[in-house]
């Protein structure tokens, strides 16, 4: 017996073993930095790569991988920096950003006063631009050396940091020709934006120079828009997508089933609010207002219908949130919602109950219960199941008693709500809402002095509380459902999917 | 002929142009403001009105229609509201999509509900009849979403046999061309079926066989081809419809065509996008209604136009 012979195929499979072990050492030491790729299912398709040009949640969930804010919010609604390592009030109208060195966009150009100055100044000067009005309040935006930026303000603007977590930075070279520039943007965010292919998905792979470390954790990021959420649910369980949003509370029994997905929850920044028509004869009575607030089963809503993917009221303005106070729940006594109506000579009541079509998790089925919790003690109501765009129609024209919405302060500040609800120019075309008082603490309250604001806020929650413009049933809950696979997923707060710290197995 | 093309032409036009008015003007007039729907329920009124104008949305509406007519002559239908592109660029780019899946199901309804047809038809009355009755059946009252939804859960999530959604490669094709095709097919087989019951009791059919012609040779040569003309009327109306768009299949499964970008398009009041949708689509009716008439000269040489 000779040696043993090497066969051309051992030969080969030998090389082959060798140079994977040779290689190995590198692709280990960098898998576990970044490694694999994330297929995330938003609920709405994407409409513009401008991140200054739309309010769409799908889209920001996006769009904030690509650029970055200059402050970011966690999840527990503290503002932390992004682009900005600082920022101070320097007085009621004037703000200080100081900006963080050494970072750039994917092109290679650096971050700087200018990124800032351009971004601030189009967005306020562009009002084509959808969230231009947001920033009609700033009167300059200076540069001050290549890292400070100065904000002066027609008016205080204590909400200004809380808005700018909203508002991705873009380089100033993007004003050239901003239609060649948003076919194929530039940000600062972890991903670089790779393609998008309309009405369907968008690519994003891993930006290897961004300012955080080891962020991100995947090399490629997909977004698919799938709007259907059975659809989506689908996606997820076949294990084609890893992460889902809105997802409705009688879906997540068929998730929770479903093996290697996890379903998860957490309340978010947004309350219910169904408001009265205040210049109408029932809206503008404050004893029929407390005897519908009185004859509304709150907790019934929430456990039955919601199946607990909710939670009751304490103040307008949700837990966490700049404002929040705990003014205890509102009772439901029907007996005493009877007596208000009686005392006030209301007989045979009918009340207008206006719903934008399928835009809440279940309204339909509140509203109908509502219904019949008011037909109890003797109001009659008429659900108005209409389409979104007529809904609000028929709000402008005052053509309801009651409406159906919600208010998610995306901001993670109610700065927004208060000025657009309870004033009277906002609240014109709207509720017809109109008190002085409330009106003067508002304006109070947009000082950039966090204890002043809560103090007004508070005040101003009192005067609503005990007033009733608006009935406000419970706090959403935001659900998700995630592959298990998914390592240090976030549900967030305000309805977005961020999967910037987000890895895979 | 010719004098015949001329006049339909001709006719096609003032029907565009019909169809362009009564679009501008039912968008205009059903309720709902777009920029309203474009701004977040919380933008102050000051900024609804400045963007209604930004959209030339406070114009005489007759002013409107001229700008608009003027632009779409030189190949401009206006920026999407919604989307902040080009409504052209936004259409076209659903446009693949929207092709390949009313192609495919059509090449499946003419694959299957044809041979379904004829099987029925000359099998009158036997197992091979009533089987293809009974898919007929199916396939006209199973609604669609509910069989898109079915084969999604069999054999994306059950099997995983097949993508439960999206865009991309012929895997993803499968399901909802099947689920867009079912209905279709029931209709082709059924009047496959019935027309072609009709001619076989034609004399000639007798006459084909009395001298000594095979039945393949009668059955598909000289009856299919005349039952094909009011076939081929429906496969018009068929493809004509479902290139404007099948919102239900695409919703389900997530298929970027045309028909969800029309429906959703309508909703947020996204004027522009709406009338090139259906400004397209009539136009491609009109071109179908068309090129089945002259199909008719082909199939039917009695038919003549003059």
């Amino acid at each position: 017996m000779g040696a043993p012979r090497l066969s051309r195929r051992q030969f080969v499979l030998g090389s082959a073993t060798a140079l994977a072990a040779a290689t190995a050492r590198p692709r280990a030491a960098r898998a576990q930095t970044r490694r694999g790729q994330i297929i995330a299912g938003l609920s709405e398709r994407m409409l513009t790569l401008d991140p200054a040009n739309h309010y769409s949640i799908s889209s920001t969930s996006v769009l904030r991988h690509v650029y970055d804010p200059l402050l970011d919010v966690t999840n527990d609604d503290k503002f932390v920096p992004a682009l900005a390592e600082s920022w101070k009030p320097i007085n009621n109208t004037t703000w200080r950003f100081v900006l963080r060195r050494g970072v750039r966009f994917h092109d290679g150009t650096p971050f700087t006063a200018d990124s800032v100055v351009f971004t601030l100044k189009r967005v306020r000067d562009n009002t084509k631009l959808i969230k231009s009005f947001v920033y009609q309040d700033i009167e300059d935006v200076r540069k001050d050396d290549d890292v400070t930026v100065t904000v002066t303000t027609k008016r205080p603007f204590g909400s200004l940091p809380a808005h700018l977590t909203m508002l991705g930075m873009l380089p100033a070279t993007a004003g050239g020709n901003e239609d060649a520039f948003f076919t194929k943007p530039v940000g600062t965010g972890p991903f670089r934006f790779t393609s998008w292919t309309h009405g369907d998905h968008v690519e994003l792979e891993a930006n290897p120079g961004y300012w955080r470390a080891s962020v991100p954790k995947v090399d490629k990021l997909t977004f698919r828009f799938i709007p259907e959420l059975s659809t989506r649910a689908a996606a997820l369980r076949a294990g084609e997508i890893h992460v889902i949003d809105r997802v409705w509370p009688d879906m997540v029994s068929t998730l929770k089933a479903t093996s290697g997905i996890k379903v998860h929850d957490v309340p978010a920044v947004e309350a219910q609010r169904w408001h009265f028509q205040l210049a109408r004869d029932a809206g503008k009575d404050p004893r029929v207002r407390k005897a519908v607030s009185l004859a509304i089963d709150r907790n019934t809503i929430i456990k039955e219908l919601l199946l607990g993917y909710a939670r009751p009221v304490v103040s307008p303005v949700p837990p966490g949130l700049i404002g929040h106070t705990n003014l205890g729940q509102k009772p439901y006594d029907p007996d005493r919602a009877r007596a208000i109506l009686k005392q006030a000579g209301h007989q045979n009541l009918t009340l207008d109950f206006v719903l934008m079509k399928d835009l809440y998790p279940k309204q339909l089925e509140i509203a109908q219960a509502v219904a019949a919790m008011l037909g109890d003690v003797g109001i009659k109501v008429n659900i108005r199941n209409l389409e979104i765009a007529t809904a609000r129609e028929q709000r402008t024209a005052g053509n309801y008693d009651l409406f159906f919405s919600g208010w998610a302060h995306m901001p993670h500040d109610p700065d927004w709500y208060f000025g657009q609800w309870f004033t009277k120019a906002g609240a014109e075309k709207m509720t017809r809402f109109n008190d002085p008082r409330v009106e003067q603490l508002i304006a109070e309250g947009r000082v950039p002095d966090p204890k002043v604001r809560q103090q007004k806020y508070e005040e101003i929650q009192k005067i609503l509380w005990e007033d009733e413009p608006e009935i406000w049933p419970y706090y959403s809950v935001a659900i998700y459902a995630v592959s298990d696979k998914l390592r240090n997923f976030e549900a967030r707060r305000d309805y977005y999917v961020l999967l910037h710290e987000v890895g895979i197995a | 002929m010719r004098a015949y093309l001329v006049r339909r032409l001709w006719q096609s036009a003032v029907t565009l142009v019909g169809v362009s008015i009564l679009v501008f003007v039912i968008l205009r007039v059903i309720p709902g403001d777009p920029a309203k729907m474009l701004l977040p329920e919380g933008a102050p009124q000051a900024a609804v009105e400045a963007l209604n104008r930004h959209l030339g949305l406070r114009e005489p509406l007759w002013i409107q229609y001229g700008l608009f007519l003027r632009s779409v002559v030189q190949g401009d239908f206006g920026q999407s509201f919604q989307y902040r592109s080009p409504a052209l660029r936004v259409v076209i780019e659903r446009v693949p999509a929207t092709v390949q899946l009313t192609l495919t199901a059509m090449a499946l309804t003419v694959l299957a509900g044809v041979p379904l047809g004829v099987l029925a038809a000359v099998r009158q009355r036997t197992g091979w009849d009533y089987a293809s009755t009974v898919l007929a059946v199916l396939g006209q009252s199973l609604p669609n979403f509910w069989l898109g939804i079915m084969l999604a859960l069999l054999f994306g999530v059950t099997l995983r046999w097949l993508p439960t959604s999206g865009f991309g490669g012929w895997p993803s094709l499968v399901l909802p061309s099947i689920t867009l095709a079912a209905f279709p097919t029931a209709l082709v087989a059924r009047l496959t079926r019935s027309s072609l019951i009709e001619i076989l009791g034609q004399e000639y059919i007798r006459t084909g066989r009395a001298k000594g012609l095979g039945e393949p040779r009668v059955v598909l040569r000289h009856a299919l081809r005349n039952a094909m003309i009011p076939l081929l009327t429906v496969l018009g109306l068929q493809i004509g419809t479902l290139l404007g768009g099948a919102v239900i299949t695409e919703s389900i499964f997530a298929w970027p065509g045309m028909g969800k970008l029309v429906v959703d398009a309508i909703f947020f009041r996204d004027f522009p996008v709406v009338q090139t949708i259906l400004i397209l689509s009539a136009t491609i009716f009109v071109v179908i209604n068309l090129l089945v008439d002259v199909l008719y000269t082909v199939l039917d040489p009695r038919i003549r136009y003059g």
